[in-house]
């Protein structure tokens, strides 16, 4: 049987949408009254494990589900050995380096020496303040991480940006780009090696549906 | 005190124990009727000798607080193919060794922390010996240890093959960064990685190709004949599975060709493979191995001494594997030797060697029993069936 991981959240509508269209329909996991984390796709063939956005590439990698959708953001942060097929072009946001409007900061290799940088995602701010050869302390915050420079526990943080409005309403504003992220469909390397051309079929309809012009899509 | 183990480290119970022994001496026993030596290398080694010459990472590596940098080994094939080269060096080749052991491979967890693999492994090295005619004794050994596995159906054995020449006539048009960037794509099988090269539409379909380029070994070569022509390895590669294709057939094992597989290590320079089974959950590699011909020679061999393949078993997965299929021995039977307050231990002791004599598994209860009943009621909790009661 097959297994899909899928994130919990922002990307969960879309993802379902993608597979259904890719035909494994697990709209069920939409239903609000739906309390299950392991829902059968109506089919029978396939099964969606309901996950939390960072579990995915880690039930993928451990090959528990073969394969599942989730943010660039979360492939770049976490760096399991998961494979990347389509970019399913949904989820937009950038990650970026963000500092007080009033800082004066332009570039992040403004930045002083050894500053606090906050963000929930360290590893990928780690990358990119080495590449800067910018030494900075990096504070791991898990949410609201916007509040790093307004109460002062940060010079800059390192988060998503989608539209940039929670920016804007806390007085920040975003000095660097870091990369743009959507949504990805990912596999588990061995078994696509495996497959007999099942795993194939689904990826390969999702390739093209990610292809078509977005009003046949 | 900590009362946990280290984080990834085995701290197996008598029963897994006992099935680990089991399945190393069904292997163990194949190796030897094939006329392969054991030996035992050590489980501490030179990191330059563990590291293989770069093939193995050194973030691989469980490494040693100690003067001089010392590690514990990932795998067991370079002290090997040391000892091949040294010590045994004057051996006749072909040189037939076996080994099992322990192997620990070190790897940081998600959250940063660092975490210790620690795996048992059965292997064989086979030294001395060109392609093909290693490779074909290599993998009917590898059968014929598979069959006293006893997997079954629901395993779905399969027995997944690559090849460096393979993967080298798929690189040929790429040199340098870009050659590297594809080939790493190709092997994690990574389709996005090798979309944002950017590469011509030829380049990019004719590598999407061999990505998807994979299935029953014969027809893997009949198509890659015809893109690259007569070459050396397809025509070992032709010879090899035409032997092998029956013997695999017979175990209920399936072969798959699949040029842009590679391993996780960076040791071979020939024939890769992993014989891969289906877990309830997920796919787990139960034997891997290939040629490592470089190796070898980086260890000093010269000329066709500098020749190496071999494979090892994964004991730790069989056994959780096969949970269904192996059993721990039925429990043998045993006597308890119980004593009243009339006598003493001394004497139990001395009646528990009378059984032990006899070949009678007993064991002592070490503290006096108030009558035989109390004693009869304690033989469940001591895993025996008989009482011996001494009251006088």
């Amino acid at each position: 049987m097959i297994t899909v991981a899928l994130a919990k959240g922002a990307l969960l509508n879309d993802s379902v949408a993608r597979f259904q269209s890719a035909g494994l329909d697990f709209s069920a996991v939409l239903d609000p009254g739906n309390r299950q984390l392991m829902v059968p796709s109506r089919c029978g063939r396939a099964r969606a494990l309901l996950v939390r956005n960072g579990d995915v590439p880690v039930y993928v990698a451990y090959g528990q589900a073969q394969l599942g959708v989730v943010g660039y953001d979360v492939l770049r942060e976490h760096q399991m050995p998961v494979a990347q097929l389509v970019d399913l072009g949904f989820g937009g946001c950038r990650m970026a380096v963000a500092v007080k409007d009033s800082s004066g900061y332009k570039h992040a290799a403004d930045l002083p020496p050894h500053c606090r940088v906050a963000s929930k995602f360290t590893h990928c701010a780690r990358e990119f303040f080495d590449a800067l050869d910018l030494p900075v302390e990096l504070v791991h915050l898990t949410g609201s991480v916007e509040l790093g420079p307004i109460t002062g526990i940060a010079e800059a943080i390192v988060d998503l940006v989608a539209t940039g409005r929670t920016l804007r309403d806390n007085g920040l504003v975003a000095i660097e780009e870091l990369f743009q992220s959507s949504a990805r469909l990912i596999g588990h390397p061995l078994a696509l090696r495996l497959d007999r051309g099942d795993l194939q079929l689904i990826v390969e309809a999702m390739r093209i549906q990610q292809s078509l012009p977005k009003n046949s899509a | 005190m900590a009362l946990q183990p280290a984080a990834g480290a085995r701290d197996l119970n008598p029963q897994q124990v006992e099935l680990n022994q089991k399945l190393n001496q069904r292997l163990a026993k194949v190796y030897r009727l094939w006329g392969y030596d054991e030996v035992s290398p050590p489980r501490v080694e030179r990191l330059e000798t563990l590291k293989a010459g770069g093939a193995i990472a050194s973030q691989d590596i469980v490494r040693l607080v100690a003067d001089e940098p010392l590690g514990l080994r990932p795998e067991m094939t370079a002290s090997i193919a040391r000892a091949a080269c040294t010590r045994l060096r004057q051996r006749p080749r072909p040189l037939r060794l076996w080994a099992a052991g322990t192997i620990f491979e070190s790897r940081i967890a998600d959250e940063g922390s660092l975490c210790i693999e620690e795996n048992l492994q059965s292997g064989v090295e086979l030294f001395g010996v060109e392609p093909i005619n290693a490779e074909m004794e290599l993998l009917s050994l590898l059968f014929s240890a598979v069959e006293t596995l006893e997997l079954s159906k629901r395993h779905k054995p399969r027995l997944l093959v690559g090849h460096t020449a393979l993967m080298d006539l798929i690189m040929l048009p790429f040199q340098n960064d870009l050659r590297e960037k594809i080939r790493t794509a190709l092997i994690h099988y990574d389709r996005l990685a090798l979309e944002n090269l950017q590469l011509p539409n030829d380049q990019f379909e004719r590598l999407l190709h061999h990505l998807e380029c994979r299935g029953e070994p014969l027809d893997v070569l009949e198509r890659l004949s015809g893109q690259f022509g007569t070459q050396q390895a397809l025509n070992n590669l032709q010879r090899l599975f035409e032997q092998m294709g029956p013997l695999a057939a017979d175990q209920g094992i399936d072969l798959q060709l699949d040029p842009t597989f590679q391993p996780h290590f960076e040791l071979y320079t020939g024939l890769v493979f992993q014989l891969v089974c289906q877990s309830d959950a997920a796919p787990v590699v139960i034997a891997r191995g290939g040629r490592y011909d470089n190796l070898v020679a980086r260890c000093g061999a010269k000329g066709l001494q500098a020749a190496g393949v071999g494979f090892s078993f994964a004991i730790d997965d069989i056994r959780e594997l096969l949970t269904k299929e192996i059993r721990a021995s039925e429990a043998v039977e045993s006597t308890l030797v119980a004593y009243g307050d009339q006598t003493s231990l001394e004497h139990a002791l001395k009646r528990q060697r009378h059984w032990h004599k006899q070949g009678q598994r007993a064991v002592v209860e070490l503290e006096a029993c108030r009558d035989r009943e109390e004693a009869f009621s304690r033989l469940a909790d001591r895993g025996c069936s008989t009482l011996d009661w001494l009251d006088h």
